[in-house]
């Protein structure tokens, strides 16, 4: 892969990084998503950055001599990394799909500078879906039924994430006195998690440590 | 037995594999609609008469009124798993979809369908930002094994461009070798087989 | 023109490019396909397989596909027909020919653009002189004179005698090079088998591995089985298939280092001319081997108490020869081969083994070579309505990986059903005498409405009937002359169109794959303006109106007496 570093940022706004990283924190980010229950917060720059570097890896094939070995390699690099990317977002995709009124409703709550779960486009698809699904039940079946029961209840429809599924995970950062609550009597109990082990546990108590990076989901 | 067409509905649903639909029985919703507006005409009447004084009435209202909404929720389920289904199949086979699943949709399926479609190819469009030139989510379902594969042409197909440019000829029973990229989709139509 | 370096011309010259590769219908063309479509995967060259019954899918196929296709393979078809002029291809197109039929047009063996023999130039062509077949357009007599006519007469005079000598010169050339030519095209024959050309390439590529070394040898074991190889060139071949066998297999003799038992492992061995029998029972596989059936003559009652006699001989029990090979005694099962080799040679069968190989993996199982080419044969060449013939071509191609050994063993059970029905024709053929001597070769007609008829529609199947049917003939007959004639097999192709496949093989005696029916069939239907096709590959194998038989047949006998 450094054969193909990018010079310039295609952004000013990103850091700079090389190909090797991005495609590292893409990898990352893809695990994470794919093993936690519940939406993420989106990604997009290191989307929109790894695209980039995509595309400017298949401009630079295009001029490689036909036949040279290393042109196979790389294309089967950009393959690759193809799939990461579209897995990634498909799950993401799923998830909003899945859990669109929770999202919306999470989303019209949220306060003026707090970050959104969902990429701008994301957050489109998520309200063109919300108002097809409507669509579709008002006109088959809703509007024939009695007056008080028209409505679609947003809240009564909508699917959250299961919080408290069970996920592995592998510490990157210690992080002292995780509050984590034992079944049975004992109560909570603190927990130190140090650097490099590997843990199960309910996907709740680890949630904040996923977005912080302390934490990657295996 | 209030609410048993309702689960009739259900339950031919669950009965049919996960990956098919069967026709859309405009007829079992229109019963159990009609069955809802029989239900809630009766409660109607049972409510104004307990305004006008009679008794007992009201553990009747209850029973319909969670007749009612277990109908409701029942027609709702039907239709959202549906929904789902019919999402599912979006991303098998494509944005066309083959005539035999489209019979058996209702009208306003298929609307949801090309509504689905069409905010589904903005979105992918718009991956990776105004230069990133969007990315097709429903290619690459499997992570690549090797950059080149050999198929065998299951059907004939005519004419097929890669691209680089290359043309090949798709004629049933022909086989051949190239890249996994150019025809992955063809692959999934069912035109072509791949051969390990 | 002939590759000197198949690597370089050939390997090196499509490696960046797509290449079409047409493939013919038998074993060796399929096993040759397989090792070219493994180098070409190593190297990520795009191709595409298209396989071909005859000249005209020869030409409808590429019509089709030479759509930007500038490399053309083509596997055991295409080397005796003048390409260029049938194909009328663009003038940037290559075709690279490996065919075991000869002889080879000479257009092709001339040609230094577009046409690329990868046969090897160590086979014995006989190509005439360049000389001798072409000609540069000389500037002709007549200008000569003209561009003369202020010479005074005197050098006239010389100058006409010498514009006669050219012109007798040649006409003399001109009919020295008909003679030529018809010496050349006069009989039709084979050479090295394709898929050893294409082991060649591997191993010279350091590519080749036990698997193409197994292809390799099933090409070579397919020419034999179906007399498409003398026996001289089949011991040399086998000589060199053996030295890379041992090669590549030389490691088990070391305990320290062996294999893995999964990996294919492949010996020498003598084998027995017993078909398919570690998957039958030997006294079956006695019975459908045309050698020992012949030798016996099974269709007899006597040969058939002959043949229980040599089993009791060899001290093996009836009940076991009768039930499956692999659930024979253990015992019986080991000192079968000595056994049988010894009894063989007491009973006069002293032909019975020929230099083979055996292919082992994994814990059961074991081929030898002949049987892998009966059951791709079987395959290949299936009957049954579910496929077409392309998509039994292409199961056939499937098979001989190893991984799909249950499509082998589902060829090994069609192979048998081939061998049964071949058999048992021959055996009512002998009984009613149907195997007519018609003077000048012997000739039997499959009729129409014959319940087998549809197996003998395919043309390696028909082959093998005509070889079995021959050589049970010579057993019974008591004229010593007929070792000596060639035979002449139709069988009905297709009942709707009233069509016959006809094939013409060489008499028995001669021990040689010279096969003068390719001319003489063409010669027939001239005379008799007989609807015939002669499409196939190979020219011993004509289509014609079944209607048209009789006279047709008729011009034959005159034309050979």
């Amino acid at each position: 892969m450094d054969d193909l570093d990018i010079e310039e940022a295609s952004d000013e706004e990103v850091e700079q990084m090389t190909a090797a990283e991005a495609l590292a924190m893409v990898e990352k980010a893809w695990l994470n998503e794919k093993f936690s229950p519940e939406l993420l917060p989106h990604k997009q720059d290191l989307v929109d950055v790894m695209l980039d570097q995509l595309n400017d890896m298949e401009k630079n094939i295009s001029r490689a001599k036909k036949g040279d070995l290393k042109v196979s390699i790389h294309k089967m690099e950009i393959d690759r990394i193809r799939y990461v990317l579209a897995s990634f977002l498909r799950i993401r995709l799923e998830k909003i799909e899945k859990f669109v009124h929770h999202l919306l409703e999470e989303e019209a709550q949220l306060g003026e500078d707090v970050p959104s779960r969902m990429s701008p486009e994301e957050l489109q698809h998520a309200k063109n879906f919300a108002a097809n699904m409507e669509t579709l039940f008002n006109d088959v079946v809703l509007r024939h039924m009695p007056r008080n029961l028209k409505k679609l209840e947003g809240s009564k429809v909508a699917v959250g994430p299961y919080q408290d599924s069970y996920v592995f995970l592998q510490v990157q950062e210690q992080v002292d006195q995780v509050m984590v609550d034992t079944a049975g009597d004992q109560g909570d109990e603190a927990i130190d998690l140090e650097k490099g082990s590997q843990h199960i546990m309910r996907y709740r108590v680890v949630a904040p440590l996923i977005t912080n990076d302390a934490v990657t989901l295996i | 037995m209030y609410g048993e067409k309702a689960v009739e509905l259900i339950r031919q649903l669950h009965r049919s594999p996960d990956g098919s639909l069967p026709p859309f029985n405009e007829d079992g919703i229109r019963q159990v609609l009609e069955e809802m507006r029989v239900l809630f005409e009766q409660n109607q009447a049972d409510v104004n008469k307990t305004v006008d004084g009679a008794p007992g009435l009201f553990p009747g209202v209850q029973l319909r009124h969670a007749a009612l909404e277990r109908n409701k929720r029942c027609l709702l389920a039907y239709m959202c798993n549906r929904m789902e289904r019919l999402r599912t199949m979006r991303w098998e086979f494509g944005s066309v979809l083959p005539p035999d699943i489209k019979y058996n949709l209702s009208e306003q399926e298929i609307q949801w369908f090309s509504r689905y479609n069409k905010s589904l190819a903005t979105y992918m469009r718009s991956i990776g930002g105004p230069s990133g030139g969007g990315l097709d989510l429903t290619q690459d379902l499997k992570p690549p094994k090797s950059l080149y594969i050999e198929v065998r042409c299951l059907m004939d197909h005519g004419e097929f461009e890669t691209e680089d440019g290359t043309i090949l000829l798709l004629k049933k029973d022909s086989q051949h070798f190239l890249q996994r990229s150019q025809c992955e989709h063809l692959i999934r139509q069912g035109v072509l087989e791949h051969i390990l | 023109m002939f590759v000197n370096d198949i690597r370089k011309e050939f390997y090196d010259k499509v490696v960046h490019e797509r290449v079409l590769v047409l493939v013919a219908f038998d074993v060796d063309a399929l096993c040759a396909c397989k090792i070219l479509q493994y180098l070409f995967q190593c190297d990520h060259v795009q191709y595409t397989i298209v396989p071909i019954t005859g000249r005209q899918e020869l030409e409808t196929a590429f019509l089709e596909h030479s759509e930007q296709v500038k490399y053309v393979v083509m596997i055991n078809c295409g080397g005796n027909i003048n390409i260029l002029e049938t194909l009328q291809p663009a003038e940037h197109v290559i075709f690279f020919i490996a065919d075991s039929h000869r002889p080879v047009d000479l257009v092709n063996v001339y040609n230094d653009d577009q046409v690329k023999l990868l046969m090897p130039t160590t086979d014995d062509f006989d190509i005439p002189a360049y000389d001798d077949l072409f000609k540069d357009d000389e500037s002709d007599d007549d200008s000569g004179n003209e561009s003369d006519s202020s010479a005074p007469s005197g050098k006239r005079r010389r100058l006409d005698e010498e514009v006669l000598e050219r012109r007798r010169e040649r006409r003399l050339w001109e009919e020295k090079r008909k003679q030529i030519l018809l010496d050349y095209e006069e009989f039709s024959t084979y050479g090295t088998s394709s898929a050893m050309i294409m082991f060649d390439l591997a191993w010279k590529m350091s590519k080749d591995s036990n698997d193409l070394l197994w292809w390799g040898i099933v090409g070579l074991t397919d020419q034999y089985i179906n007399n498409r190889v003398e026996r001289g060139k089949y011991m040399t071949d086998v000589g060199d298939l053996h030295k890379h066998t041992l090669r590549l297999n030389h490691r088990n003799e070391d305990d320290d280092n062996t294999v893995s038992v999964d990996c294919i492992r492949i010996y020498f061995d003598e084998e027995l001319k017993l078909a398919l029998y570690r998957h039958w029972s030997l006294f079956e596989s006695l019975k459908h081997s045309s050698y020992p059936a012949c030798k016996f003559k099974m269709w007899t009652v006597k040969g058939q108490q002959k043949m229980h006699e040599f089993l009791a001989d060899m001290g093996l029990p009836l009940v076991q020869v009768k039930q499956k090979f692999t659930s024979m005694d253990m015992g019986l099962k080991e000192s079968f081969k000595g056994l049988f080799t010894a009894s063989c040679e007491k009973y006069g069968l002293d032909d019975i083994s020929f230099g083979s190989f055996i292919a082992q993996y994994g814990y059961k199982n074991k081929l030898c070579a002949a049987d892998v080419v009966y059951a791709v044969n079987g395959l290949m060449e299936c009957v049954e309505a579910e496929k077409s013939p392309t998509g039994y071509f292409l199961e056939a191609l499937d098979c001989l990986s190893r991984q799909n050994v249950k499509k082998l063993l589902r060829g090994l059970d069609l192979a048998k059903r081939q061998l049964t029905t071949i058999m048992q024709t021959v055996h009512s053929f002998i009984d009613m005498k149907q195997i007519i001597s018609a003077g000048p070769f012997l000739y039997a007609y499959i009729p129409e409405g014959h319940p087998d008829a549809k197996f003998f529609s395919r043309p390696n199947c028909l082959g093998m009937l005509a070889y079995f049917m021959q050589e049970a003939y010579v057993a019974t007959s008591r004229s010593r002359r007929s070792t000596l004639l060639p035979m002449v097999v139709a069988a009905p192709l297709n009942a709707e169109t009233g069509s016959a496949l006809v094939i013409g093989i060489p008499p028995k005696a001669e021990e040689s794959t010279k096969n003068f029916f390719g001319r003489a069939f063409e010669q027939a239907a001239i005379q008799t303006n007989s609807r015939t096709l002669h499409d196939n590959f190979d020219t011993s194998i004509i289509e014609m109106k079944s209607e048209d038989r009789s006279k047709f047949f008729d011009a034959l006998i005159s034309l050979l007496s």
